[in-house]
């Protein structure tokens, strides 16, 4: 990758300990370019002030396409195309339809929802994510800064920072 | 604030609302109307309706403990406080079973002599379907409720005072709640079919019960938020934060789905069966009940499908009290659609003689709820809340020593 970053980041073994770090970190108006945690913390997204997902607005649309391609498409070939009594019912039967309309939202928009979640987080077969410390899957919580653009005395100020909010170690990596 | 006081003004609104329903049932007892067919629907219709909401609220109770699910500890006084409803239900529906002996009201087909005895399906359903089974099918199981209901809040209330050597209250508990799921599981089937698939007695669908059980729980949930909501305008439940409220839209927004899932499988089947004394029950309800037929499921799945579906809503009591005051007049409507074309039938039979049987005039108070059956629904909520409201001042808000008070205190989705 062409874009090399040198990362300086703190690990902590305790994720209140990391929350409170966060939380002060944000406080000082330092720039905290991202935070790695083996599972999902209660209140980190608030801390963090992260937006919402809209992967849920995909969701919706490609659910509302796969509802529109089974309904019309089944509207389509039992009117039109290949009209077939079926247990002398008419050709256009919309109780029977809703089943597959269902399936085919439920296909579309699981579907969708993934190939977006992988193409916007630019992950998928063959990409290689460097990890800046192999033990954040598993038992270390990391809050990671990028020195870029940072004087000395920042990085002075941050390596204190995380010394005093609790980290047991800190590193610079480059990825 | 970690008891609730019942307050004059509220008693008085409450009184109020009684006394209108009442005013309702004597102008419809007054009216002409020989079989007092339209005051005993509604009878019914409200008894049947605030009864499940009822027992819905101590089977989610049951299913919570026995799951050790933590969330919900905080609000579950109003949980306990409904299920206690169930003693003023159980005397509406002995009402409802003296009736088919003494005769005062003629609500059930089957419970008359002359058309069973020449009725060859009605004769084959009569083991079942008799006054004998009614009366005591309602005592026993709706007792059975009420014992479970009441053990249940004993021993939270016990739990207050002292929750034992390792929360040895809590775990006898467990036992009480898990034995009542398989029996509301199964006794909630048995007397829908009694107290309402009975009312079109040639009809019958294996999938009534569940479709009925769920339109219950939806509306018990709608309740819940609604209670909820007006004790926090109050100053009450401090407690009771976004995320609590985030899980019960959950649940509303589920549990709509799910009755729309069964009442469509019960609709699909029957459509697609085709077999003529199954869909004369959707025939009656599409042709002569068009506007609450469809209107059923604008209301109750398409509005509350399209109005949570997004993650704010659920998180906003001012949207969501709304949507649950629509799905809970939904579900009324949806029980009103399962009794009343059965019940004008069952009238229309029953005072055929000389009168133009079969032109199928839809008499008022039938086709659609007028304002004497929404005065007796205000009637029966005024009542239903006025218990709850009474069940909630006699304990604290939120239990003491419940080994999920500090998980539901400390809740976040």
């Amino acid at each position: 990758m062409a874009n090399h970053k040198d990362v300086l980041f703190g690990l902590y073994s305790d994720e209140e300990v990391l929350l409170k770090a966060v939380k002060k970190a944000k406080a000082a108006h330092l720039d905290i370019m991202d935070v790695f945690t083996p599972f999902p913390v209660h209140g980190l997204d608030e801390a963090l002030d992260l937006k919402e997902s809209r992967l849920h607005i995909v969701g919706f649309i490609f659910g509302l396409i796969g509802s529109l391609t089974a309904f019309l498409g089944m509207t389509w070939i039992f009117t039109d195309d290949w009209p077939i009594i079926i247990g002398g019912k008419p050709y256009w039967s919309v109780p029977a339809f809703i089943p597959i309309t269902f399936e085919l939202t439920v296909l579309f928009a699981s579907i969708g929802m993934v190939v977006v979640f992988y193409v916007i987080g630019g992950l998928g077969p063959g990409v290689t994510n460097p990890t800046l410390d192999d033990r954040i899957t598993d038992d270390k919580f990391c809050i990671a800064f990028d020195q870029h653009g940072m004087s000395d005395k920042d990085i002075d100020k941050v390596k204190s920072f995380l010394k005093d909010s609790g980290a047991e170690e800190i590193h610079t990596k480059t990825i | 604030m970690n008891t609730f006081t019942f307050e004059r003004s509220q008693r008085m609104f409450l009184g109020t609302l009684m006394g209108i329903g009442l005013l309702c049932a004597i102008i419809l007892l007054l009216q002409h109307d020989p079989l007092k067919a339209r005051f005993w629907s509604d009878f019914l219709h409200n008894s049947v309706f605030f009864s499940g909401i009822a027992v819905m609220a101590l089977f989610f109770m049951g299913a919570s403990i026995t799951g050790m699910a933590g969330w919900y500890t905080v609000f579950k006084r109003v949980w306990e406080s409904f299920s206690l409803f169930l003693i003023v239900g159980i005397i509406f529906m002995i009402i409802l079973g003296l009736g088919n002996y003494l005769g005062f009201h003629h609500l059930y087909h089957w419970n008359d002599a002359e058309t069973v005895a020449d009725d060859v399906l009605l004769k084959g359903k009569s083991h079942f379907l008799n006054k004998g089974w009614y009366l005591l099918g309602t005592i026993v199981i709706m007792g059975g409720w009420i014992y479970f209901a009441r053990k249940l809040r004993a021993l939270s209330l016990e739990e207050d005072q002292d929750p034992g050597h390792d929360f040895e209250k809590h775990r006898k508990m467990r036992v009480w709640a898990a034995a009542v799921l398989p029996f509301i599981g199964f006794s909630s089937a048995a007397v829908i079919w009694l107290w309402v698939m009975s009312v079109d007695p040639h009809w019958y669908s294996t999938l009534f019960a569940w479709y009925s059980a769920a339109s219950w729980f939806v509306a018990m949930v709608a309740m819940t938020i609604m209670i909820i909501g007006y004790l926090q305008s109050k100053g009450y439940y401090p407690e009771f934060n976004r995320d609590h409220l985030h899980d019960l839209g959950k649940f509303l927004f589920a549990f709509s789905i799910f009755w729309t899932y069964l009442w469509f499988s019960q609709f699909m089947l029957i459509w697609y069966g085709n077999v003529g004394e199954e869909t004369t029950y959707f025939f009656t309800r599409r042709d002569h009940y068009p506007v609450l037929f469809y209107g059923n499921l604008v209301i109750n799945f398409v509005l509350p499908f399209l109005i949570l579906l997004r993650n704010d809503t659920k998180r906003k009591l001012g949207t969501m009290f709304f949507v649950s005051g629509l799905v809970f007049f939904g579900h009324w409507i949806d029980y009103f659609l399962m009794i009343k074309p059965g019940v004008l039938h069952t009238t229309q039979a029953l005072s055929a003689a000389g009168e133009d049987h079969g032109s199928h005039a839809i008499a008022a108070g039938f086709g659609m709820p007028g304002f004497l059956e929404i005065g007796m629904m205000l009637g029966f909520l005024g009542l239903f809340i006025y218990m709850v409201f009474w069940q909630l001042s006699k304990a604290s808000l939120i239990p003491k020593n419940d080994p999920y008070l500090a998980e539901s205190l400390h809740h976040h989705v």
